[in-house]
């Protein structure tokens, strides 16, 4: 059991909760707080008392919480004092939040099919989850948790499943672009805080896609229905309510949706990197040099976050998380991640969460007043960062000056393993064919030492048995 | 009491028709009663529960 929150030190307002006037977020130093309405406490009791709260919890699905101290509702009361909050609720604070345009194809699934699990047991048990956002959704590690306690309400009758169209624009057609047009949802999701409309995701295809599983219903005939009722002020939900719907339609359409999500399998394309393990046999040697390196300062104490970049297959991410609290293991190639995440998930490992991200290009902060969704390194820098195989393909593939690769390195803050590869490695070369022969003179190992020591104080270097790669354990000047 | 998030009128009619048989026949009735409506529109004043355009 949690036990029963301690006053609050300081409690900040969570800028990305503004949407439901029936609760506001603040965010404690090791809790989440949440300010309920009339409305929402009176919705909190039925859910509190519902087996789905107990069986959700219990499995970890539900972001743990109970009903914080008077002392906590004071201290919301007094930063929030125009609204009228009459209860406070208390939440445990996962490690690391991240969001939807940084998972892969399964962890978004998984995540819609545990939003669908909500929608149809909260049914059964005389509730509703009033909407349907995969911002809703956090990772324990590779298990998603929902944390948005104050999306459950309860449920009316005749009242149809509102959240349908945004589970279509914010799940369903993301996971439909990857299926069955092999086009990353990443980019679309990250550029649009409210997902793909049905119009537009009706655009991107033709008749013939209308006989592909799920198409003709939720995108063609969907985007119909709303160009119809476009500028048409009717009342539908009354209209539906008059013609008999009830709750057990509901549960019918998201068993529907269900079943469809269910079937949908990646289809990635080609990815560079995802054979990468296989193909570098000519790294094998050095593969053992650097795993005890990675061990060693791994070792060296417990640390809460560490961040794999470039984490490939996620050897060294393993490794990581032997003595630290969470590694988020990021890679650029949502292929790769989505493979990690999968083998993760199997083995229900709660220690690694797998995200893609570019970093030439990583996630900045959007939404309202460009505070609703943070960038990476506003949701916590990290203690240790492994920057594995990583250096070379900043530098070279997106022309980073490698000063500039440091000075990123520096502003992390954290200690760093970094690996350099130089001129004469296959991959460097690999890397180098097609640009003229005189790209990218500053790449070099004397350039990277020299501007790694003007930043840091290198503890360690190990030349590595290929005689083309060096290793770093450097912590921040 | 409507929900904080727009459901969008056209994406109401659609979660129920993918609700299978049952789901079709609800949406059928809703259309139905459109059909009635406009008749009797061209007989009588308004009806009271025509929504606000």
């Amino acid at each position: 059991m949690v036990e029963t929150s301690r006053t609050p030190t300081s409690l900040v307002l969570e800028p990305g909760s503004f949407r439901d006037w029936d609760a506001r977020v603040f965010l404690g130093r090791d809790r989440v707080y949440r300010a309920l309405s009339e409305a929402g406490a009176a919705d909190w009791d039925a859910l509190a008392e519902s087996d789905l709260f107990e069986q959700f919890t219990a499995s970890g699905e539900l972001v743990a919480t109970e009903r914080a101290g008077d002392d906590v509702l004071d201290e919301i009361q007094r930063l929030d004092p125009a609204a009228s909050w009459v209860g406070a609720l208390s939440h445990e604070r996962l490690p690391f939040v991240s969001y939807p345009y940084e998972w892969s194809f399964s962890m978004l699934q998984d995540a819609a099919l545990l939003q669908l699990r909500l929608v149809s047991t909260a049914l059964e048990e005389g509730l509703m989850v009033k909407d349907a956002t995969p911002y809703n959704v956090q990772w324990r590690g590779a298990r998603p948790v929902f944390v948005d306690i104050g999306s459950f309400e309860r449920a009316r009758e005749g009242e149809p499943w509102v959240g349908y169209r945004q589970f279509c624009m914010l799940f369903l057609y993301p996971l439909l672009l990857e299926a069955y047009r092999g086009v990353a949802f990443q980019p679309w999701l990250r550029g649009s805080v409210d997902g793909i409309s049905p119009t537009d995701f009706r655009a991107l295809f033709t008749r013939r896609d209308a006989f592909r599983p799920g198409m003709l219903r939720h995108v063609f005939l969907h985007a119909g229905l709303e160009r119809r009722h476009a500028d048409r002020g009717s009342d539908v939900r009354g209209e539906l309510e008059k013609a008999g719907f009830d709750r057990k339609l509901v549960a019918a359409t998201v068993e529907n949706v269900a079943a469809l999500v269910r079937r949908l399998r990646p289809r990635p394309g080609a990815s560079t990197w995802s054979e990468y393990d296989q193909t570098c046999s000519y790294l094998d040697a050095d593969t053992a040099a650097k795993e005890e390196f990675v061990r060693r300062v791994v070792g060296q104490r417990h640390r809460r976050l560490i961040w794999d970049l470039g984490c490939n297959e996620g050897r060294f991410s393993r490794i990581a998380a032997e003595r630290s609290e969470l590694v988020v293991a990021a890679d650029s190639d949502r292929a790769v991640v989505d493979r990690l995440y999968r083998s993760l998930r199997d083995e229900a490992s709660t220690s690694i969460l797998p995200l893609v991200v570019d970093l030439a290009d990583p996630s900045p902060a959007v939404g309202w007043g460009n505070a609703e969704r943070s960038t990476l390194a506003d949701r916590g820098l990290p203690e240790l960062s492994l920057c594995l195989a990583l250096v070379h393909h900043l530098s070279i593939s997106r022309n980073v000056p490698l000063r500039e690769v440091v000075r990123w390195l520096r502003e992390l803050e954290c200690e760093v393993v970094v690996e350099l590869p130089d001129r004469a490695d296959p991959m460097v070369q690999r890397l180098l064919l097609g640009k003229r022969d005189d790209a990218h003179p500053d790449y070099s190992r004397d350039t990277f030492e020299r501007e790694l020591s003007s930043r840091f104080d290198v503890v360690e270097s190990v030349e590595l048995a290929s005689g083309t790669r060096t290793l770093y354990h450097a912590v921040p000047r | 009491m409507l929900s904080y998030i727009d459901p969008g009128a056209g994406s109401l009619i659609l979660q129920a028709l993918a609700g299978g048989v049952a789901g079709v026949m609800v949406v059928g009735k809703l259309y139905w009663s459109r059909v009635k409506r406009v008749l009797r529109l061209g007989r009588d004043e308004p009806d009271a529960d025509e929504p606000r355009p």
